[in-house]
């Protein structure tokens, strides 16, 4: 009977698919490509812009990792669509290669430009022109688990402020024994740690390359530190043993068993585990610096149109109402995600949970590091980022082999275009 | 008058017993992941993500196909795409392989081995290599975002196999046969289609199954090559359907989708599977 | 019974070697050749002009001559790369013949079930290398998979053992994927080398007294030796062209342990964007590949078939 349901569920979705896009072919038509991460809150916002009327946009979801191949394959093959939302990081390399259609106009028409998260719009800017507008919002923040933190005798509203407070508390909660343990962090992820460890950086001072992005700084006190404190984390047992070869997999789920203390997040978290995980009784602080000072991964996507687009006003109109309080505020902060405008920040939704208040403050005051070959430097599985924290943390050269041969890579990469 | 074979001939009852343990260990090793991942995929979406793993579910439950079927275009579509472009890969195989196995096995002309070898070839360049020539090549004949131009591309990737399996097929057709059509006064044509064509049959059969695995389990070129959402094929949506944020996995939606990409082959294998075997040993044996 | 399979070939040549005959065979291989000089020569042709280029995906190409090769050759990856795929090579290939000929001998018997046995042997063949890396990342995975979950319900690890944490297991499990799924297919190419050895020679050779092994070792294996060095060829190709695996089930990792030659073009094309630098690349490994196939061949080129008979006969001439 079931089997009978399904079946007549998927002809009737055909068919009824079918006559949308049959439908959607009469009207004028824009194409847009999301990353599937995006998926969720996307697709009702195509939804309910298709519903008005008009210009009606195209959807096309595309696998997270392989995003950037077909985007950029396409672009070479002039086959690129007249809207993309793409990770910010990769708009620099994009922009300088003149692959997105100037926005400057469109930005200036904005009477809130000023407002538009200031980490997106750096890095949709190029040689002062401005190549996309940010779309979606995550910042990175430090969530922990109160009940372990009740349990092992610390204030459970009492988040660690600093690196010494952090190694305190997290082998205070692995003592609880068992499987319990008292940080997490995906060992095997590069992008996940830009997101959550760079901010430790951050926040002591330093950082992973100068701000024009054209050297790297890895060779300095804080990243040692950083890294340091790292080790000494998973050499006292605090860290699961996952946590090493974990390429992004168990990144929210480890924290969502309920046996972390305290680890490295992004604001769509927050959502997520109130809706799937209510009885988590979990709290968001900022990630701390080693002597106090907090920062944060602004990251996100922006949005913007490719070069050699042949809609690019309908493609403007769907762009200037993504940003409209109407999406930003009852599509996107109603679902647990944080508006891209300061100005709305503080909006009827946020007011119900303190918490997004704190991470949408978090991404006005954080960073995102600006480079044009952010993939073969950071976000690489087997890029020189990734590999000094897996040599540092779990190698056994030390840390400062680890440092010196990255930064020697980056310094390699960067000197090669 | 037959004298009673020798003790060494009998086959012993020890080695049957090892037979039959050898093989039930040998099959369940080999079954047992196919098995389970489908299993799974009938658990309830929490259970499937369950860490360590349970071996009994509470309860059977469709949601990870449910969640599959709601899932973009919904996931008709998709295996729709997916089968349009196996027809026309295994139509076009079929067609191409035969004509050129018969050239190659009953003909003599200019630069037959060259030939040959120029179709051999195409089996050891990766695909990755030439991926974004054959992209922009699409797209200048328009046939980029083409679920036929997919097709003529995974046809061409399986012509050296194919070609051979047919060339060695027609090659181990006794000449007897083709002689006596011959003196009856046949064309080259007819010869094939009317007498050569029965007799290979199993092999070509078995390059219309390989033409249908290899299409549709084929990921990469879909993805690059398919532009508009609607044109995905099945393998292309397995991936976005089971990726979450920061590389989180959906497992239920995963084992869900493996089972519906690896039932329709291991159902046309098993139905097809006398004529895929007897179809390898024509086409193998010189 | 059936003709010796040699016999066929010492057949004489077709009739047809009239000028209507050359063309026609021309017409019938035409449209193949028309498939593979358009979706095949013409963007390998492609590539071989890219090589000699700097060529960015996002950007202007600029012409270089063998800048790339240079490169190449000072390329540490490329060369651990080529490194690491010979010796996947080296190992999986003797591992998937073991299992696939011992499985071939099993299957070969007339027992009841056999067929049973043989299609499930085959069965992880038609799934695609795809979906079954996807499989066994799930079985192996730490968390959810049931690999992990036996080992600890039996008690013989303390903790979910990361098979893909570590070069070493990293690179067994792989394997063990692979040999899982190709030995089938395999498989079934010895089954079919098997089937055109006549019976009456393992009868006459029982009726000597040999056993077992003997005519394992005097008869099938040197009667195998086309197929043999058939599935060599396909093996070996499929293995230095490994990429599925390695892409979706380690990514290279882990610590960049499990690069293959392909891997490195994937990644210089659409991480790094070289493209020029990946047609070098996949030019050098065309090369290599050849080479290797040409040393294969002549390796494994056929004695006379006859000498093979001769000899038992001789023997049984003796006795």
């Amino acid at each position: 009977m079931k089997r009978m349901t399904l079946a007549g569920l998927s002809i009737g979705l055909g068919l009824l698919s079918a006559g949308l896009y049959a439908h959607a072919q009469s009207a004028p038509s824009v194409t847009f490509w999301v990353r599937s991460a995006d998926q969720g809150f996307v697709e009702p916002l195509v939804k309910a812009y298709n519903a008005k009327g008009g210009t009606q946009v195209k959807l096309t979801v595309i696998p997270q990792d392989d995003f950037v191949t077909k985007f950029a394959t396409a672009v070479a093959g002039g086959a690129a669509p007249d809207i993309v939302a793409v990770d910010l990081v990769f708009l620099p390399a994009f922009a300088k290669s003149g692959e997105m259609t100037d926005l400057s106009a469109l930005y200036k028409s904005l009477p809130y430009a000023k407002s538009l998260s200031p980490s997106h719009m750096r890095l949709a800017t190029f040689e002062n022109k401005v190549y996309g507008v940010p779309f979606s919002a995550e910042s990175s923040v430090l969530i922990y688990n109160k009940d372990l933190f009740k349990k092992a005798g610390l204030d459970p509203n009492s988040p660690p402020k600093t690196w010494a407070q952090l190694e305190t508390y997290a082998k205070k909660i692995r003592a609880l024994g068992g499987d319990t343990y008292g940080y997490y962090f995906s060992g095997a992820c590069a992008g996940c740690n830009i997101f959550t460890f760079a901010p430790l950086i951050w926040a002591s001072g330093g950082d992973v390359l100068n701000a024009q992005g054209s050297a790297a700084t890895l060779n300095t006190p804080q990243v040692k530190a950083a890294l340091s404190l790292y080790k000494r984390l998973w050499d006292a047992g605090t860290i699961p043993a996952g946590s090493k070869t974990d390429s992004g997999t168990n990144f929210f789920s480890a924290f969502a068993t309920g046996k972390i203390g305290m680890a490295g997040s992004g604001a769509f978290s927050i959502g997520t585990l109130k809706k799937d995980y209510p009885k988590l009784n979990f709290g968001v602080a900022p990630l701390p610096g080693q002597n106090g000072n907090s920062s944060s991964f602004a990251g996100g996507d922006v949005i913007g149109i490719p070069a050699g687009s042949k809609n690019v006003s309908a493609a403007q109109d769907f762009i200037k109402w993504a940003l409209s309080p109407e999406v930003q505020v009852q599509q996107f902060a109603k679902n647990g995600s944080i508006p891209v405008r300061s100005d709305l920040a503080s909006n009827q939704y946020s007011k119900l949970d303190p918490r997004y208040v704190t991470v949408s403050n978090l991404m006005t005051k954080g960073r995102t590091p600006y480079s044009f070959q952010y993939s073969e430097l950071i976000n690489d599985a087997n890029g020189p980022w990734l590999g000094m924290i897996q040599d540092a943390v779990f190698g056994s050269g030390g840390v400062d082999a680890a440092v010196k041969k990255a930064q020697d890579r980056f310094t390699q990469i960067l000197n090669s275009n | 008058m037959t004298a009673p074979k020798p003790i060494s001939l009998r086959p012993s009852p020890a080695a049957g017993i090892f037979f039959y343990v050898a093989c039930t260990l040998l099959a369940l090793a080999f079954l047992f992941p196919l098995a389970w991942s489908t299993f799974t995929a009938l658990k309830p979406a929490a259970e499937a993500s369950a860490s360590p793993a349970n071996f009994w579910p509470s309860r059977l439950s469709l949601e990870n196909f449910a969640y599959l079927v709601k899932y973009g275009a919904g996931i008709g579509r998709y295996v729709l795409n997916s089968l349009g472009v196996a027809a026309l890969t295994v139509v076009g195989t079929i067609f191409l392989s035969v004509l050129a196995g018969y050239g190659f096995a009953r003909f003599e002309f200019p630069g037959k081995s060259t030939w040959f070898l120029i179709v051999l070839t195409t089996l050891m360049i990766p695909f990755q290599s030439i991926l974004t020539p054959l992209y922009i090549l699409l797209r200048t004949i328009h046939l980029q975002n083409s679920l036929v131009g997919l097709g003529l591309v995974y046809i061409t990737f399986q012509i050296p196999f194919s070609v051979y399996m047919m060339k060695n097929a027609f090659e181990s057709v006794p000449r007897e046969l083709e002689e006596a059509a011959l003196l009856d006064g046949c064309s080259a044509w007819t010869l094939l289609v009317r007498v050569m064509m029965p007799v290979v049959m199993p092999a070509v059969i078995t390059v219309g199954l390989f033409a249908f695995f290899a299409s549709w389990n084929e990921f990469l070129a879909a993805l690059i090559f398919m532009s508009d959402a609607e044109k995905f094929t099945l393998p292309v949506m397995l991936l976005n359907a089971q990726s979450g944020v920061f590389g989180s996995i959906n497992w239920g939606a995963m084992q869900a989708g493996l089972a519906i990409t690896m039932l329709p082959c291991a159902i046309i294998f098993l139905l097809l599977q006398r004529y895929y075997v007897s179809g390898l040993i024509s086409g193998s044996v010189k | 019974m059936t003709p010796h399979t040699a016999d066929l070939r010492l057949a004489p040549a077709p009739r047809r070697a009239s000028t209507k005959g050359r063309w026609t065979g021309l017409m019938f291989i035409l449209p193949c050749l028309i498939f593979v000089a358009s979706f095949f020569m013409v963007p390998l042709a492609m590539t071989a002009w890219m090589s000699l280029n700097n060529w960015p995906l996002l950007g202007k190409p600029s012409f270089i001559g063998l800048r790339n090769y240079a490169d190449l050759a000072a390329d540490s990856t490329f060369w651990s790369s080529l490194w690491f795929t010979t010796k996947y090579t080296l190992l999986v290939t003797p591992a998937i013949f073991l299992v696939a000929f011992s499985m071939a001998l099993l299957v070969q018997s007339k027992r009841k079930l056999v067929g049973l046995f043989r299609t499930l042997f085959f069965l992880p063949v038609v799934i695609g290398l795809g979906a079954a890396s996807l499989l066994w990342i799930w079985l192996l995975n730490d968390q959810v998979g049931v690999f992990s979950a036996v080992l600890m319900r039996l008690g013989i690890v303390k903790e979910a053992v990361q098979w893909l944490g570590e070069p070493n297991t990293a690179l067994a499990s792989i394997i063990v994927m692979v040999v899982w799924k190709v030995s089938g297919f395999t498989m079934l190419l010895f089954l079919v080398g098997m089937q055109s050895i006549t019976e009456d020679l393992y009868e006459a050779a029982k009726m000597d007294g040999a056993g077992w092994w003997a005519s394992l070792w005097y008869i099938t294996l040197p009667l195998l030796r086309r197929t043999f060095a058939l599935a060599l060829t396909i093996s070996v190709i499929g293995s230095y062209l490994a990429f599925d695996q390695f892409f979706i089930m380690t990514r290279g990792g882990p610590q960049n342990s499990t690069i293959t030659v392909v891997y490195w073009i994937y990644r210089a094309a659409f991480t790094y964007f070289k493209l020029g630098y990946a047609s070098a690349l996949s030019m050098v490994l065309l090369v290599i590949l050849v080479v290797i196939n040409l040393i294969q061949q002549f390796l494994l080129r056929e004695p006379a078939t006859r000498q093979v008979q001769t000899s038992y006969t001789g023997k049984e001439g003796v006795s």
